[in-house]
């Protein structure tokens, strides 16, 4: 069953991606939605739960910037605990790749 | 699907949370089409890549839920907690409920005993000394203190055994969360 592999893979690497693309440059939801939605094929009511979790984490936090058109902005920032959880969270994914594609390549 | 039906729909799927929450997440998803709208994309294109908004109302209320339960830890919120996980399908019914039901009646019997307890010693304490008791009134308006002590002592006792049941029950509903799974289906 690839997809449901697949699935279980995205789930679990979503929130570690939000999480690195924030800690390249604060961002809105729309922005990262699109982002995600592109490269990882991700659905983008995903991204409004996910955020609300984060934040209520404590992993992320928001502020309001001024747009000329319309009401202003939500962005999204990392917070200590944010930048923590990233740090950790990329060392375990690097690990675990690493260790699949040596698998996944000795094999083949 | 039009924008308007898509809020109406998520707004409807959110009543009950407080005020705030929900005009939180409706000045998200309003945001959101609006960014869409200027990427130069429509309504019922947006409104289908968004999802089933009433999906998407109860997965925000279940996360809203644990929050509150997480907290401030109070018999209301336990229920909401619990039924938002249930609304979630992140507990299952066939193998929980029966589990759940025997814990819970478990501590209701419990409880029971606990107030029946305390009313005994109450009675104790406040009539015991008129009936001319053994030992004499000092020493039954002692046992009645010692019942009520006894009772407050397990009430607490419970109420610890209680929080620490729910925890564990949001505690496997989290482990079990499908938050992410169905928005990627439709993908």
């Amino acid at each position: 069953m690839p997809e449901a592999i697949e699935i279980q893979l995205k789930k679990g690497v979503l929130a570690l991606c939000v999480l690195a693309l924030l800690s390249h440059a604060d961002s809105y939801a729309y922005e990262i939605a699109s982002r995600l939605t592109r490269d990882i094929d991700m659905g983008e009511g995903t991204i409004y739960p996910l955020m609300r979790r984060m934040q209520s984490d404590g992993l992320v936090e928001t502020y309001l910037v001024e747009s000329q058109s319309g009401p202003p902005r939500k962005y999204y920032r990392l917070t200590a605990a944010g930048r923590q959880s990233l740090a950790q969270q990329k060392a375990e994914w690097t690990t675990f790749a690493n260790a699949v594609n040596d698998i996944v390549g000795a094999s083949a | 699907m039009t924008q308007a039906e898509f809020m109406t729909r998520l707004r409807r799927g959110l009543a009950g949370l407080p005020v705030t929450t929900i005009a939180d997440i409706v000045a998200d998803h309003e945001a959101h089409f609006a960014d869409a709208q200027a990427a130069g994309r429509s309504e019922a294109e947006v409104a289908a890549a968004l999802g089933d908004p009433d999906r998407l109302a109860r997965e925000l209320r279940a996360e809203a839920g644990l929050k509150q339960w997480e907290e401030k830890k109070n018999p209301s919120n336990a229920m909401a907690a619990v039924i938002a996980l249930l609304g979630l399908g992140a507990l299952d019914l066939m193998f929980l409920l029966p589990l759940l039901m025997g814990v819970l009646g478990a501590l209701f019997g419990v409880l029971v005993a606990v107030v029946t307890l305390f009313v005994v010693g109450g009675f104790v304490f406040a009539m015991g000394p008129l009936a001319a008791p053994p030992g004499g009134p000092i020493t039954a308006f002692l046992a009645g203190v010692g019942l009520m002590a006894t009772a407050t002592f397990l009430g607490a006792l419970l109420t610890v055994v209680t929080v620490g049941v729910v925890n564990a029950v949001v505690w496997y509903g989290r482990l079990h969360f499908r938050l992410l799974k169905p928005a990627m289906d439709q993908a």
